[in-house]
């Protein structure tokens, strides 16, 4: 479904992405794992067009689409939910959910998405009238995702849904990242929870200083002993000792 | 001068009328500012440059005074979105806001203002020109008292309102409206949900420099129409736009009733000369005590 090729991209004249290459195949769910500032997001925002790429390409199920705008982008069905979980404070809990189906004509499978969003979260239900900016943290998250939902995305990337959630939402939320994998969305899920989300995902990549370092099914990475003491932090006695040092 | 509530109430309604046009203007200066981050400096020769249009339109082309008006608005609007394609968008899509670019969009604004004030020079002359509107239809209102308020303040008051709950219906309860607000907020995100980012840029421009014409119009009959009247407005509308909080499209309004009152009360109880200074007193009043402005928002929500 979507095919990134030697692509390099940064900042202005800071390259962050050195020849990342990657691909993310159609139905199930793919995690981009990495250490902070590693350039997960910056992938993230070079495929959805939020940043130019400076080599390189991306393909959208056999499309080039690495000199559209962003919005373009979108409309062929590659829908990013940002990781910074930003909602518009200003606008209500529906008023967010309808701006997600900005590009959708149909109003029938617009309100039936809206009904499956309400389903999938309940909470948003109860709060649909609220000010967006008075949810919690896990709520803000699933309405993001919802939002990203309502644009009817062929594929959706997600940023870090699990940061900085208490683990129960993080479980919540990971189910519901399944639930939706399974109703036809393929994902592309960056995370830092490593071990969950190699639990989740099928087929993994990990990324250092803009290069993909490492990648595999999701089942031979979590037991890779590389990948243990990189990301997985050792035992609890480990951990422990490294805390008090 | 012995106090004479009449004459209270009359000064207080004129300045409410001529504050809604400050607003009006004030209006289209937020809007700018919350979409695109900057403070346009040549907001005031839209507004010149409206009223020229709408001169040319009823006079010269001899057109009824509210097609002349929305001529007008149409002509300045599609001014503002060439002036914002061609100058601007290269200075707003490096960031506006604090970085070096908004810097450069600052001066960049103040550049095109002289600029439009001499090509106003080129095409309207230097000539104040009178404009003699046809406003026979409108009714002239009496208030109790024998305050008259002539066709033109009635005229304007109406038009104001009505300009104000077409752009709140539009912004509240339309989908590119919701756009506008999402572009508002964040660029990013709004290209994320399929806004077409640009556009919606374009409109905020063509949106603000419309509502700026529709005062140069509203305002041309009261007093008379020439090339160096948008300075003074400009201020005014900055004044009205720190009074009721800079970006808040309320504050605006309020901002600019609140200038409007003062000024005119201030002409009548204080000195008539100074009356431009008014707004100025009040604009450092706020800051002083209040400089969030009324409405203000503290700080955008930015990431
Ligand atoms: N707008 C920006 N301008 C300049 N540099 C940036 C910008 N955004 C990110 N960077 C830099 O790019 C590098 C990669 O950032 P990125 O956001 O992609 O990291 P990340 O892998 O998503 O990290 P995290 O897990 O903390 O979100 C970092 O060094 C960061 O400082
Ligand atoms: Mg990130």
């Amino acid at each position: 479904m979507l095919e990134v090729k030697d692509v390099h991209a940064g900042y202005g004249n800071l390259k962050i992405l050195r020849g990342i290459n990657m691909n993310v195949p159609t139905g199930g769910i793919v995690t981009l794992l990495g250490g902070n500032g590693t350039g997960k997001s910056t992938l993230l925002k070079a495929i959805s067009g939020l940043i130019p790429l400076m080599q390189g390409d991306v393909f959208f199920n056999g499309v080039n689409i690495s000199n559209m705008k962003p919005h373009q982008r979108m409309r062929l069905g590659l829908v990013q939910v940002t990781q910074a979980k930003e909602a518009y404070p200003a606008m209500t809990v529906e008023e967010n959910l309808v701006l997600g189906a900005y590009t959708r004509r149909d109003r029938e499978g617009t309100k039936a998405d809206l009904e499956k969003v309400y389903e999938f979260f309940p909470v948003l239900r109860e709060r649909r009238k609220q000010l967006s900016g008075t949810l919690s943290g896990g709520e803000v998250q699933m309405l993001v995702i919802g939002r990203g939902l309502m644009a009817a995305p062929k594929m959706l990337m997600l940023d870090e849904p699990s940061a900085a959630l208490a683990p129960k939402v993080v479980l919540e939320i990971f189910a519901n990242i399944n639930r939706i994998a399974k109703s036809g969305v393929t994902i592309l899920v960056v995370e830092q929870n490593v071990r969950m989300a190699l639990i989740l995902a099928q087929y993994g990549y990990i990324i250092r200083d803009g290069v993909i370092m490492m990648q595999g099914e999701a089942d031979n990475l979590i037991s890779d002993p590389a990948v243990k003491d990189s990301f997985l932090g050792g035992s609890v006695a480990d951990t422990s000792k490294a805390l008090r040092n | 001068m012995a106090f004479d509530f009449n004459s209270l109430l009359a000064f207080i309604i004129f300045g409410v009328t001529i504050g809604v046009v400050y607003g009006i203007v004030a209006l289209g200066i937020s809007l700018i500012y919350s979409g695109l981050d900057i403070v346009h400096f040549a907001h005031g020769e839209m507004y010149m440059f409206g009223a020229f249009f709408g001169l040319v339109l009823a006079h010269n082309v001899g057109v009824p005074y509210p097609v002349a008006l929305v001529g007008a608005m149409i002509l300045t609007a599609l001014l503002g979105m060439a002036v914002e394609r061609v100058f601007y968008r290269r200075l707003t899509r490096a960031g506006g806001g604090y970085t070096v670019a908004g810097m450069g969009m600052i001066i960049c604004g103040f550049g095109m203002s002289v600029a439009l004030v001499n090509a106003a020079y080129f095409f309207f002359g230097a000539e104040a020109e009178p404009f003699r509107a046809n406003l026979d239809y409108i009714p002239r209102l009496t208030f109790p008292g024998d305050i008259n308020v002539p066709e033109s303040y009635v005229l304007t008051a109406i038009i104001s309102v009505l300009l104000m709950a077409g752009l709140h219906y539009f912004l509240r309860h339309t989908k590119t409206g919701l756009a506008v607000r999402a572009v508002a907020h964040n660029k990013d995100i709004a290209y994320l949900m399929g806004v077409n980012v640009p556009l919606m840029i374009s409109l905020i421009f063509g949106l603000a420099c419309g509502l700026a014409a529709a005062a140069g119009v509203l305002i041309g009959p009261m007093q008379s129409v020439q090339v160096e009247m948008g300075y003074l407005m400009l201020m005014k509308a900055f004044a009205a736009a720190v009074v009721g909080g800079f970006g808040s499209l309320p504050g605006a309004i309020v901002g600019g009733i609140m200038v409007g009152i003062f000024e005119n009360l201030g002409a009548a109880y204080i000195s008539a000369s100074h009356k431009d200074i008014y707004a100025f007193l009040l604009l450092i009043l706020v800051l002083m005590f209040k400089p969030s402005g009324l409405f203000g928002v503290e700080a955008k929500v930015k990431a």
